[in-house]
Order: C-alpha cells, then sequence, then structure tokens
C-alpha cells in the first residue's frame, strides 16, 4: 500500500522533470526557511529566464546571458538531491525585485563576488576554513581574481565535488595553468588524469581544500617531509605500489632531513635551506624515480645537487644514502665501517670493564679491605 | 689539592709530577673534549628528545655546529702544540719516551689482572705512565686521527668526493659518531674510574701527586726520583746546538701546520654558508 503511494509520488516528479516543470516545493518538507511564496517567485523568475535570449549589460560594456538553465540546477547539489530541498533564485540571489535595476556593477567579476558572499549563508563551516585562506589573503590584498567559492564549485550547475577526482586537479588548473602543465606529467598527475588512480594525490591533498595555506612560507617548506609521509610512510598504501616506506625515516637520519627536523623542533617558521623531499625529487613534476627525466635518476642526481652545492663533482651525489639502509649490497663501506664500531666499541669497554671490575671489587670490597685500613697501605708497599 | 689535604695522607711527601705547561694543555683538551662531545653527541643522536633539548639550549643546530667546529679548530691547535713538546722533550731535553708502548706493558697488565683477582700477591712495578695511561694516550692519537680525518670529509664534503668515493661521506659521518661515543664512553669507564674512582689522582691539575699513588702506579720513577737518577736536561752547550735546530723547525713546522689548519677550516664554504631556499 505505502510503496504503491511512493511510486505514484515518484512517478509524478519523473514526469513533472521530464517534462520541464518546475516540483512543487511545497513537497520538501520545509527544510528551508526561505520563507512563504518563493515557489511563485521562483516560477516568475523561470518565467523570463529560463531559455532568454536577454542580455545584462556590465558597467564596462561587458555582456552576460541571463539565461537559467533549468535542467543542469535540478541535478546539481542545489536541485532534486539536496537533503534541504531544494534552493530558490531568492536564496542566493537575495530579493530582486522586477523590473530589474541596471545594477551598481561595473563587471561581471564584481556581481559574481557579491552573489559569492551568499554561499557562506548555509556553507558557514567552508567559509569559515576559506576566510584565511591563500585565495582570500590574495583577494584582502586586491587581487579580485582570486578563487572564491563559485569558481571552483560553479553556480548553478554545482556537483558534489571530487567527482571524478580528477575534476579536482583539472578545476584548480583552470587557473594555475602553468603548475596544472608540470603536474599532469608528473607521476602523480598522469596516474590520476589517464588512470583515473584512486591514490595518488590530486592538488587538494597535499595544499589543502578550502584553508589552502600559502606553499611559499617556511612552514609549509619545514612540514613538507611530514606531508608526504603522509602518504609515502603508508605501509598500506604503498605496498600496492611496491613502494618503500623507509623513505622517511631514511631521510630524518641523513644529513638533511636530522637538521631540517631540528629546525621544526627549535621553530617550524624558521628559514631553512636544508634539502626537501621537493627539492631533489620535484614540486608539481615529481617523476617515478626510474623515469628517464627523474631529477633523481642516478645520470639526473648530480645536476640536482648542484642547484643547492654549485661546486659538486659527479662522486658527490653518492654521498647521498639514496634513502638505501646500508647493507653489504649497497653502500658496503659505511655497512662494513658501522659493523666494525658495532664490535670494537663492545670490545673496547667489554676490556676496560674486565680491567676495572676485579679492580674495583679488590679495592672496596676485598679481603683486607675487610680487615681495616691499613692492611690497605700494605698491598700498595708490595713489591 | 683541596682534596687531598682532607684526607690522613695529606702530610705525606707530594712528588712533582706535571710542569704547567702540561697542565693547561690537559685543561684544553678537556675543555674542549667536553665542548665537542657535548655539541656532537646531539647531532649524533638528534631524534632523542634529551639532544633535542640540549641543541635548543645551545642556541639551535647551526649554532651548535658552529660551536663544535670552533672547540674542534682548538683541539686541532692543541695537537700541534703537543706535537711541537714531545719533539722538544725527544730531541732538545733528550728524555726517554715514557709514551712508547712496552712489552713489559702487557705483562704489567697481566700481573695487575692476576694481582686484582687474588691470584698473585705482587703488584707490577711500573715507570712514569703504565699500560692504563699509555692506553689513554694513544687511544687519544687513534681517536684524533680517526676524528680529524673523518671531520674534515664531513665539514669538506664537496672537496673530498673530487678524490674519494661519494660513500666516503656517509662513512665517515658513521666512524665520526661511533668513534665518539667510544670515545665519551671510554673517558667516562676508564678514565674516571683511574683518576677519581680508583683514586683521587688531580696531579694533572695540581701538578703534584701523592707518595701513595706513585708507590702503587709508578714505583719505579719514585725510586729513580729518590735515588737521583732521573733524566737531567742536557748541558748547556749541548742544549744551544740542539735549540739551534729545533727552533727552526719548530717555527717552519708551526706554520706549515697551522696554514694547514686554517686551510681545513676554510677549505670550503658551502656546507656552512647559507644558500637561500628555492622555495
Amino acid at each position: 500500500m505505502r510503496l504503491r503511494w511512493w511510486g505514484l509520488v515518484g512517478f509524478v516528479v519523473a514526469a513533472m522533470v521530464l517534462l520541464g516543470v518546475q516540483p512543487i516545493r511545497a513537497q520538501d518538507g520545509g527544510g528551508d526557511d526561505g520563507g512563504e511564496g518563493k515557489d511563485s517567485f521562483d516560477q516568475r523568475c523561470l518565467d523570463c529566464h529560463d531559455g532568454s535570449d536577454a542580455t545584462l549589460v556590465f558597467g564596462n560594456g561587458e555582456k552576460r546571458s541571463v539565461d537559467f538553465d533549468l535542467d543542469a540546477f535540478n541535478i546539481s547539489v542545489h536541485g532534486s538531491s539536496n537533503p534541504s530541498g531544494y534552493l530558490s533564485c531568492y536564496d542566493c540571489h537575495g530579493e530582486h525585485p522586477f523590473p530589474h535595476e541596471s545594477g551598481p556593477y561595473a563587471t561581471p567579476r564584481d556581481l559574481r563576488l557579491e552573489l559569492n558572499a551568499r554561499c557562506e549563508g548555509c556553507h558557514s563551516y567552508q567559509a569559515e576554513l576559506g576566510s584565511d585562506s591563500v585565495h582570500a589573503v590574495a583577494m584582502a590584498a586586491g587581487n579580485t581574481n582570486a578563487a572564491v567559492c563559485v569558481d571552483c564549485h560553479g553556480y548553478h550547475d554545482v556537483h558534489k565535488p571530487g567527482v571524478p577526482r580528477a575534476e579536482i586537479s583539472l578545476t584548480c588548473g583552470t587557473c594555475h595553468t602553468d603548475i596544472f602543465a608540470e603536474y599532469k606529467d608528473s607521476v602523480h598527475g598522469s596516474a590520476l588524469l589517464q588512470e583515473s588512480n584512486p591514490d595518488v594525490p590530486t592538488c587538494i591533498n597535499c595544499h589543502g581544500v578550502h584553508n589552502i595555506s600559502d606553499p611559499t612560507t617556511n612552514l609549509f617548506r619545514i612540514r613538507s617531509p611530514e606531508l608526504c609521509a603522509g602518504c609515502h610512510a603508508n605501509k598500506e598504501l604503498m605496498n600496492k605500489y611496491g613502494i618503500s616506506t623507509n623513505v622517511f625515516n631514511s631521510y630524518v637520519s641523513d644529513f638533511h632531513g636530522t637538521t631540517v627536523t631540528l629546525f621544526e623542533q627549535q621553530d617550524p617558521n624558521a628559514e631553512v635551506n636544508k634539502a626537501v623531499c621537493y627539492d631533489c625529487h620535484g614540486v608539481h613534476n615529481i617523476r617515478a624515480p626510474d623515469d628517464p627525466e627523474s631529477t633523481v635518476l642516478h645520470q639526473n642526481l648530480i645536476a640536482t645537487c648542484r642547484r643547492c652545492h654549485p661546486d659538486a663533482t659527479t662522486n658527490f651525489s653518492t654521498a647521498w644514502l639514496s634513502h638505501y639502509e646500508p647493507s653489504p649490497d649497497k653502500y658496503p663501506l659505511v655497512y662494513y665501517v658501522n659493523l666494525f664500531y658495532k664490535v670494537f666499541i663492545p670490545g673496547i669497554l667489554g676490556f676496560f670493564l674486565i680491567v676495572i671490575i676485579p679492580d674495583a671489587f679488590r679495592r672496596f670490597w676485598g679481603p683486607s679491605h675487610k680487615e681495616g685500613e691499613e692492611q690497605e697501605e700494605e698491598i700498595v708497599d708490595v713489591d | 689539592m683541596s682534596t687531598e689535604k682532607s684526607t690522613p695522607e695529606s702530610d705525606r711527601k707530594m712528588i712533582f709530577r706535571f710542569r704547567w705547561p702540561e697542565r693547561i694543555e690537559h685543561i684544553i683538551l678537556l675543555i674542549s673534549f667536553i665542548g665537542l662531545a657535548s655539541t656532537g653527541l646531539p647531532q649524533k643522536f638528534a631524534q632523542n628528545h634529551l639532544a633535542e633539548s640540549m641543541i635548543a639550549l645551545l642556541g639551535g643546530i647551526e649554532t651548535v655546529r658552529i660551536i663544535h667546529r670552533v672547540f674542534a679548530t682548538v683541539l686541532m691547535a692543541t695537537g700541534i702544540y703537543h706535537g711541537g713538546s714531545i719533539t722538544y722533550k725527544l730531541f732538545v731535553l733528550g728524555q726517554p719516551p715514557y709514551m712508547l708502548p712496552r712489552f713489559s706493558d702487557f705483562t704489567d697488565l697481566i700481573k695487575t689482572m692476576a694481582f686484582n683477582l687474588g691470584l698473585s700477591k705482587k703488584h707490577p712495578r711500573m715507570g712514569r705512565f703504565n699500560f692504563g695511561e699509555k692506553l689513554e694516550y694513544w687511544a687519544v692519537i687513534w681517536g684524533m686521527g680517526v676524528m680529524i680525518l673523518t671531520g674534515f670529509m664531513l665539514w669538506n664534503p664537496i672537496a673530498t668526493t673530487r678524490f674519494l668515493p661519494g660513500e666516503a661521506i656517509p662513512a665517515a659521518k658513521t666512524a665520526h659518531g661511533n668513534e665518539a661515543l667510544l670515545a665519551v664512553l671510554a673517558i667516562i669507564i676508564w678514565h674516571m674510574y683511574n683518576v677519581l674512582v680508583a683514586r683521587r689522582n688531580l696531579s694533572i691539575f695540581s701538578g703534584k701527586i701523592s707518595r701513595e699513588i706513585m708507590e702503587e702506579e709508578h714505583v719505579l720513577e719514585l725510586e729513580a726520583i729518590e735515588q737521583g737518577e732521573t733524566p737531567q736536561p742536557p748541558p748547556p752547550d749541548i742544549y744551544r746546538k740542539r735549540m739551534k735546530r729545533f727552533v727552526p723547525f719548530a717555527i717552519f713546522m708551526t706554520i706549515l701546520l697551522l696554514a694547514g689548519l686554517i686551510w681545513f677550516v676554510t677549505f670550503e664554504q658551502t656546507a656552512i654558508t647559507t644558500i637561500p631556499p628555492i622555495y
């Protein structure tokens, strides 16, 4: 009985969508506090904007179509799938009485920035996160091209973000074209874009989503090895690709990593010129270490070293253990020097103790000691 | 000295053992050793929390590295001085090579062990420097050799890899750290036991040693002193003749070695100069 009733509702809704009829808002469950009369208000908007040829002329002479794609809206996150119900035009555009005034907007960007402020009304958490992001800082500094919500998410046709994952990096790439050009050929980018790999980082895995921080700060640099280690020290993840998870530990135990770690402990905002992961492996252009274009491929490594050590000669690059644990096969000299001391130190100290312990016993707990101080005098005089 | 006054043996005869240059040399060695160890071991064990606080206390890793290099320079300069003073003692004053290891040192060790274990009633009769002191002296010589050689490689990695394979650098690093650990543990266990625990022998600071310690450790020298058989300095004319050769040689070697030391510490700048980060 119940089932049949829902089937009927479904049929009616589907029919209305197919016919391009605005669904009846009264069925939305009242989650929205848009107020009464909103449905008729929307219908009034659609009367003109659904399939309109009209354009809006901005102060600078630029024109934009005022057409509204209802179908795209209905399948957007603010359309039929929205758990709180459809959004009304009013929710974002505000009360916008007809006939519309030409508006005080000099450019389409000005209008977009003003309308963008409405996102915060519902998405306050994301807006809060974004408020000190690198984009918000740039905006505050007067760069009106800095990305705002709708630049990345779209407006009437907002989709669930990150589906498919490649969409994330493609979105960033619309503005960050040079970086995207590097990224798309990198080991991470090519796997994402060509193989839809679910594990490689998109832009946001390293840079964050709404709270994207400035990647040129000392803090970002000093913490970056931990960022890489987030995935590269994850055994489960790396085993899938046969990548060693020892890279972080081997980095920290070598000169560069030790120093960077010490700097971080002392002051995470300290300026540090010692190499972090991306100094050698590249930033957006990271290649697999066996890729001929890899900056860490043996033949290319010396050029990479020279970026910081300009006087380095070819032998210099093998001073770095390349994340290997010294063994009889890899870096045998280091392995055997270490082995020598593993035997030598306990050997020498053991010898010392063998000499000292009987001496101490004789001196402090020996039989002569029990018999009194005078006895001790005799011992030293014995010859 | 004050400690000796507090012991019942205070009125015993004190015997002269070390002249002031030797005492100063030891103090410089002591200070630079502690300086090097306290700035070096935290670098070896950088991931240890105590090491972290130690480095923070000393003003950060860059400062720690500079302090380490300053003490290293001081110690190397002391080494140069030591070479000069040994040459003077052996070839100008004509002193016997007290520190040269002899077979008797080995038998003295066996005899000491036997005596301590109660297998023998006889304590070995030893000279100015006994086997334990010779062991320490040559350990310092060996240790300084290793530390200077590997320290040079770590200080000047780019220069080193011009003529050695790159692998020499991490090998030098592991040798430097391990040798340091050995040196510090040897000082704590062997040296501290022998000069502070077994008996309080502060003669390297005061210059004087108690007769009691002399009897136990250097009875042969004690007998020689008391019988006036200690090696005498050469007569003035021979002394002057020797000095005529020694002084130019010493000046030449000092200049040469100091130049080498300056070359050492200024050889390469990239290891310490700050190249601005790429990002």
